[in-house]
């Protein structure tokens, strides 16, 4: 029984990490519908601005991660300047957004290969010892990032459904051609959705950071996120968050009591037979409001 | 005209002198010289193999050369650069081989490039000795036949999983083993597999097979398994050190105790900064050390002439060179001249010779040195530590 708890306590802190980019993938994938690609380069960004501030200029924690935020999303904005808006001004196709957000994001991480090599760090911070509940162990670190991660997702849906701005951007998510013909300044939602994943990958790279390792590569892990989005239901905030946790939970089940070497064939099987009976994952809607 | 052509005629003679001259000479070194190939990594990422080899090359075939040479032959090093690209190994051997006609090549240092190499040796039937490409299937092929003109100097993937069963059991009095290892690697594989068949064959348990793939990242659900298992030493034999290092991190956090263990996979220093805290204490295998003290007079004269430091490369490269220069010695007392298909023969019979790092012998119906020895090294305050030299067999 133990093992069993054990298992999903790590399967809920895996999936908290996961819900972070899944959120950010919803968030564009509702307004613009397309996946964007570079999430892995802007969390590897984030982790390694943190990382550098607190090695190299000795910053404390919480003021590494405000300026990792603040740095991630003048990217996140930067590239949506340079790499989206040109195509979305000239009514590409979406198939275009998502080849140039897959270029971005080779460039993004490349430029960190190649600037800060490719050796896996440490994050530098004590990693408080676990505690224990009977023999199973909870990590400090997970409770934190497992609640700022759903504080987070708390103030970005107040902010969606109780303010103004929040209210443009799902105007956008129902129909961005109206919503701009209402009034809704179109550059000023890119605006806010990109700061806002921004921020998210941010977020979830230094945390991913902490728990494992900041390394260029690190960001391979939003190909989680991508499909736990998708199960959740592409475009859903709500379902971003169910479909990662039942995500992480999956994994550390199959891992634990099927087949540790076959974890992602049968995790993914499993989402499959989902998606056979939702197809629109399990808080998607094929229609109206998204968000 | 006239004055040109008289100006050619009084340069005649001592044109043709010059030419003669030249043409005698160059002709006495041709037979007088003996040229070995070494194909190695000059430019691009892993350019410290070549850094750190080709002068302690050099440096040796100097040493010969002022001793007399071999049997009256002068020795003469030619290295080409592969970028650490198999098509460039392939192409430069082709060019030792048939350009240079060198009589024996060295290197490379990984397994993708020393199997394509493997089969250029056997159809011009020169030897080459591969430095530190540890797959099994570079000196005997897939069916299982060996490849007769290629040798190596470092010992196979598995080897490592028979050494580590032996110190476990023996050394460590451990009795129930438990792995995690990365599923799509052969070399991880191959460890756990010679592990498993010695630690049974010695009397101890396989409590644990977990399993991950190459680039996972997440290690808890197997760990809690293991730590459910009752194992009392975990073998993680990671290709890379990363996964080493997570491990290490999350067993902490999993507050899982017992002995972890590795192979040479996790050598890397980075790994110390990384988990050496998490894994004080763990056991690996390792080819050869820098730590060694027996190099350390080596290693300081090396730094000191050559203004870079000796890595494990310059020992097995300089391996590779002693044994051919005891090959070169045998092919030429026997036939009389340094006949490549001579060099293999003696190659393919060496025992018991001293060669840089150990005595080598080996063996004949693999092309492996035998029982080549192991160092276990530990972790001690996030440092390495040689614990013992394990020769098998022993």
């Amino acid at each position: 029984m133990e093992l069993f708890f054990q298992q999903i306590v790590s399967g809920i802190s895996i999936g908290a990490v996961y819900s972070l980019l899944a959120v950010g993938y919803a968030l564009v994938y509702s307004v613009y519908n397309f996946t964007n690609w570079a999430f892995d380069a802007f969390m590897a960004f984030g982790a390694f601005m943190a990382f550098y501030a607190i090695s190299l200029f000795f910053m404390p924690f919480w003021a590494a991660a405000l300026i990792s935020i603040v740095l991630t999303i003048v990217l996140s904005v930067g590239s949506e300047r340079l790499a989206y808006r040109p195509l979305r001004l000239r009514k590409a196709p979406r198939l275009f957004m998502m080849i140039s957000a897959m270029g971005a994001n080779l460039m993004i991480v490349n430029l960190l290969n190649l600037i800060f090599g490719g050796s896996f760090r440490r994050f530098p911070v004590d990693a408080a010892k676990p505690f224990f509940i009977g023999n199973v162990s909870i990590g400090r670190m997970d409770l934190l990032a497992g609640a700022i991660s759903f504080a987070i997702l708390a103030l970005l849906w107040w902010f969606l459904y109780r303010t103004k701005p929040g209210l443009g951007v799902r105007a956008s998510s129902i129909d961005i051609m109206t919503a701009s013909l209402m009034g809704v300044n179109n550059d000023a939602v890119a605006f806010i959705i990109f700061a806002v994943t921004g921020a998210l990958s941010s977020v979830a790279g230094v945390f991913y950071g902490i728990k494992y390792a900041v390394f260029p590569y690190m960001g391979l892990v939003t190909i989680k996120a991508m499909i736990a989005s998708i199960v959740g239901g592409l475009g859903s905030l709500p379902g971003a968050v169910v479909g990662s946790l039942i995500l992480g939970v999956l994994e550390t089940l199959v891992a634990g009591y099927i087949s540790s070497t076959y974890r992602d064939l049968f995790s993914f099987l499993f989402l499959v037979i989902i998606l056979l009976f939702f197809p629109n994952g399990l808080m998607g809607k094929s229609g109206d409001e998204k968000l | 005209m006239n004055r040109s052509s008289s100006l050619f005629s009084w340069l005649r003679v001592p044109l043709v002198l010059v030419l003669a001259a030249g043409l005698l000479l160059t002709g006495c070194q041709q037979e007088k010289t003996i040229k070995i190939g070494y194909v190695t990594e000059q430019t691009g990422v892993e350019a410290y193999i070549g850094q750190a080899t080709v002068p302690a090359l050099q440096d040796y075939i100097d040493e010969v050369n002022a001793a007399g040479g071999v049997g009256g032959y002068k020795l003469q090093l030619v290295a080409y650069d592969t970028r650490s690209e198999v098509t460039d190994a392939v192409s430069v051997t082709k060019r030792l081989i048939e350009q240079d006609r060198v009589t024996a090549v060295i290197g490379p240092s990984w397994s993708a490039a020393a199997i394509p190499m493997a089969e250029i040796a056997d159809t011009n039937k020169v030897p080459i000795i591969a430095t530190t490409a540890s797959n099994v299937n570079v000196t005997v092929d897939e069916k299982g036949e060996l490849n007769p003109f290629m040798f190596r100097v470092c010992f196979i993937d598995p080897y490592q999983g028979f050494a580590l069963a032996d110190y476990a059991y023996n050394e460590l009095g451990k009795r129930k083993v438990a792995f995690l290892t990365d599923v799509a690697s052969p070399y991880s594989v191959g460890i756990q597999r010679y592990f498993a068949e010695h630690f049974v064959e010695l009397g101890g348990e396989v409590v644990a097979e977990e399993g991950y793939q190459t680039g996972d990242t997440e290690f808890r659900a197997q760990l809690a398994k293991v730590k459910d298992s009752g194992a009392d030493v975990l073998v993680a034999p990671a290709y890379t050190y990363r996964d080493a290092g997570l491990i290490g991190q999350q067993m902490n956090a999993l507050g899982l105790t017992i002995t972890v263990m590795g192979a040479d996979g996790w050598f890397v220093d980075d790994l110390l900064s990384m988990a050496g805290k998490e894994l004080e204490g763990a056991y690996l295998t390792n080819g050869v050390s820098t730590d060694d003290p027996a190099f350390a007079p080596f290693n300081a004269a090396f730094e000191k002439k050559h203004g870079v430091k000796a890595n494990i490369y310059t020992y097995y490269t300089l391996d590779a060179m002693y044994a051919i220069k005891y090959a070169l010695d045998q092919a030429v007392q026997k036939v009389g001249t340094p006949d490549p298909v001579a060099v293999r023969d003696a190659l393919e019979n060496m025992k018991d010779v001293q060669v840089f790092t150990s005595k080598m012998t080996m063996e004949p119906d693999t092309h492996n040195p035998h029982n080549k020895p192991i160092l276990i090294m530990t972790i001690k305050d996030s440092k390495w530590e040689i614990v013992k030299t394990f020769i098998p067999g022993q």
